[in-house]
């Protein structure tokens, strides 16, 4: 990331002012297309130069499709894709006459596709202006102008005493505030061993040690509600459904590393987000529980909710940290760390919403308390999973650790839909790999999952029925990691759009070709992104050869 | 503190990295998207390095944005990292339309690597020319977005003229709002042609200007 640009963004800066990204978000909603003109304005506004914010307009996807007065986004994500193998999008487009990327004459209809719209437990979802509809008919009433905003999913916990499902009751601020040192704390989080949840698995602790380290001591803790991963729609869960969790989570995270500002990145995808979360930090303003001197302890800490605009590598931390910057959402190669120069130039705790959301139960009730949630498991504390449409009973669970693959998908979720076979689940997100059926007993825990190729990730698992084509699969997957490459890196870069090409054709895919392809993104690769899409890719060489068209 | 590149231990300030202690040793790791005079970016991944783990297997690293630590064991010829690099080069030589001119950085490195015809031969740039100013031409689809011009008019120049649009497999460098050198905060210094490893971005000089036609500036070479 330029530290000149970073410095133009904290030099403007007016506190809570909308970002570069925001308001070029805002002009193409109000007036269809941007122009110049726009640019110009929103340099203007922002200190940015007219050339940077123009390679901004360039990078994000609501920033590029042109809108009539009615917008249409069909998802084009993995359970969507599950679901259908593609057709909806297919029948959107010819029954509304568009491609995708296209607005009508006159400027009143217009089409775009989106990945992932998080309503993964109702497949196919289509967004009609701000409703989003799903589900069986879903494409029949878009066509037909009768749209109705689909149902939440359903919620469970298989805990005796839900830690994530619930609405959250600000205990862990109260009792740490009451008479916990930051060290305390530290040391809690610490022993609870408590990890990344939106898939690195990092340790909470030492990123927190590490910003508390830093010299300069204006911090911030930024909450990465990004959540990309087709087939996922955990975070948008815990941010419209239990937004207290996570508003604690940011203010136990801000009291431990000395931070009095927080910042919540959602994804535009998600338009109920924002709202939800805004009623919150309200709410517990009004409480005292955010403010300038929450519950009277003289601690300071508030939070503000910033937009996305269309991206999947924002959900990298320094992509994130970019967005927020109202620059283009590119990785960045660290060190420096956003620890030590995250937002504005300052130590930044980055974390997935999950991850925050974890913290306020061992606060409240400490580590042992939390890693006694998965007794049969050495990883610590409950995961929410989500299940696809495919499954009999979808929708977001928190389980402990341990179970078995088989157990979650035939138990917790109850099989498939219809009785269908299982061919295959993607577990974890677009990076994760894929476990086929013959591998279903294989415990929901890092490192048995690591050594089938597949990860804990963010959770979602998405069951391919026995009906998918596998190598269609791998081209819908990879044409996704093409298609959100932020362009930085070269493997990443070139490499996805090769190996795109190589299994979207009709010819045989050269296998040394492939292998040469995926060795270079997992070794060279500047991020995850281009690192872990090879995942699922090797998963299907290893189970599926024969659907694959090698040579 | 000292690191051993090759076999040879250097001694390096603290902050330096991996790409100028191998240098600074004599070692020769090919670049594309480094340029001593700017940050480092880590984009081109061509600068891949060897650095001994604790487990005894080499972890493959960018060697510019790589820190030195001290006791680090650099292998500048790790087989897997060597093996990457050069299909990172054919990657970019398979996004041109055409062979980059022989005394191109690009070219150079492609030679030195032993990087011939690419095996893929999918998508390619497709050629976009602006002319438009009097002394600085863009042929965006030589373009490799390493970034160097970009960095050039932010880091060296400070005018910003320059900057990366789109994403992926389309992304490229424009100069203003896609409005050509001319119709920018452009001040014509030419740092980004001095620092384009592909001739993407081009000064003219007053030859080629009496020779070249309105499609193609560098017609004369």
């Amino acid at each position: 990331m330029s530290s000149n640009l970073v410095q133009l963004a904290r030099t403007h800066r007016q506190s809570h002012a909308p970002t570069a990204v925001e308001l070029l978000s805002a002009a193409v909603r109000e007036r269809g297309v941007l122009t110049d003109e726009d640019i110009r304005a929103t340099a203007a506004a922002t200190g940015l130069p007219e050339a940077t914010v123009h390679g901004v307009a360039t990078f994000y996807d609501d920033l590029l499709a042109p809108r009539g007065r009615r917008h249409v986004r069909v998802c084009t994500g993995t359970a969507c894709f599950a679901a259908t193998g593609g057709a909806h999008a297919e029948q959107i487009a010819a029954g509304l006459g568009l491609r995708a990327g296209e607005c009508s004459d006159g400027g009143s209809l217009s089409l775009a596709e989106t990945v992932c719209l998080g309503f993964c437990h109702s497949a196919p979802a289509i967004r009609d202006r701000d409703l989003v509809d799903a589900g069986p008919g879903a494409v029949e009433r878009v066509l037909a102008g009768t749209a109705r905003q689909a149902g939440e999913p359903a919620v469970r916990s298989l805990l005796a005493e839900p830690a994530l499902t619930g609405a959250g009751d600000w205990s862990g601020l109260r009792r740490t505030l009451a008479g916990m040192t930051a060290d305390e704390l530290l040391a809690q989080v610490d022993a609870a061993d408590l990890r990344g949840r939106g898939g690195a698995w990092f340790p909470a602790a030492r990123k927190w040690s590490f910003a508390r380290a830093q010299q300069d001591t204006c911090r911030y803790v930024v909450a990465n509600g990004d959540e990309g991963d087709p087939g996922s729609y955990i975070d948008k869960h815990l941010m419209e459904r239990s937004p207290a969790l996570v508003l604690e989570g940011m203010a136990l995270a801000g009291y431990c590393v000395g931070a009095s500002e927080g910042v919540i990145l959602v994804r535009s995808e998600y338009p109920q987000s924002r709202p939800v979360l805004e009623a919150a930090i309200a709410a517990a303003r009004a409480e005292g529980l955010l403010g300038d001197d929450i519950l009277g302890s003289g601690f300071a800490f508030d939070v503000h909710v910033v937009d996305g605009a269309g991206s999947y590598v924002v959900g990298e931390e320094t992509a994130l940290l970019a967005c927020l910057h109202g620059l283009r959402g590119t990785v960045s190669a660290r060190p420096p760390f956003p620890a030590e120069r995250g937002l504005y130039g300052h130590p930044t705790l980055v974390h997935n919403i999950e991850t925050l959301a974890n913290v306020p139960l061992i606060a409240a009730r400490g580590a042992d308390a939390y890693r006694e949630l998965s007794p049969q498991s050495p990883n610590a504390g409950s995961k929410l999973v989500c299940f696809n449409e495919r499954f009999a009973q979808p929708g977001v669970v928190e389980v402990p650790f341990g179970l078995t693959v088989r157990e979650l998908c035939e138990e917790v979720a109850g099989g498939l839909v219809g009785g269908r076979a299982i061919k295959a689940v993607q577990i974890g997100g677009p990076l994760g790999g894929i476990l086929p059926a013959s591998l279903l007993d294989t415990p929901f825990d890092s490192a048995p999952l690591a050594e089938q190729g597949c990860m804990v990730g963010h959770g979602s698992i998405l069951a391919f029925d026995d009906r998918t084509d596998m190598r269609r699969l791998a081209s819908h997957l990879l044409a996704f990691g093409a298609h959100e490459s932020c362009g930085t890196c070269f493997p990443c870069r070139i490499g996805l759009q090769r190996a795109h090409e190589e299994f979207a054709s009709r010819e045989a895919v050269d296998r040394a070709r492939l292998e040469a392809l995926l060795e270079t993104l997992e070794v060279a690769s500047l991020c995850a992104h281009g690192s872990g899409m090879p995942a699922p890719i090797r998963s299907l060489l290893t189970h599926f050869p024969g659907e694959l068209g090698l040579r | 503190m000292q690191v051993t590149i090759d076999g040879v231990q250097v001694d390096v300030e603290p902050g330096t990295t991996v790409l100028q202690a191998a240098r600074a040793a004599g070692a020769a790791v090919p670049t594309l998207c480094f340029d001593e005079r700017m940050a480092p970016f880590g984009a081109c991944r061509v600068c891949l390095v060897g650095v001994a783990g604790p487990d005894g297997r080499a972890d493959v690293v960018a060697s510019c944005t790589t820190p030195c630590r001290a006791d680090m064991v650099v292998d500048t010829c790790d087989p897997r990292a060597r093996r990457v690099a050069r299909v990172v080069v054919e990657l970019v030589l398979s996004e041109l339309p055409v062979t980059p001119a022989p005394h191109t950085e690009l070219a150079a490195v492609a030679r030195d690597l032993g990087v011939h015809e690419p095996r893929w031969s999918g998508e390619v740039h497709q050629p976009d020319h602006d002319t438009r100013h009097p002394y600085l031409a863009f042929q965006h689809e030589l373009c490799i977005s390493c970034g160097r011009c970009v960095r050039a008019c932010d880091e060296v120049q400070g005018a910003f003229a320059l900057t990366a649009v789109g994403r992926g497999f389309g992304a490229n460098v424009v100069a203003g709002i896609d409005a050509g050198f001319r119709d920018s905060a452009c001040v014509s210094c030419g740092a980004c042609a001095d620092t384009c490893p592909t001739d993407a971005i081009t000064e003219l000089s007053l030859l080629e200007i009496a020779g070249a036609t309105e499609d193609d500036p560098r017609s004369r070479r």
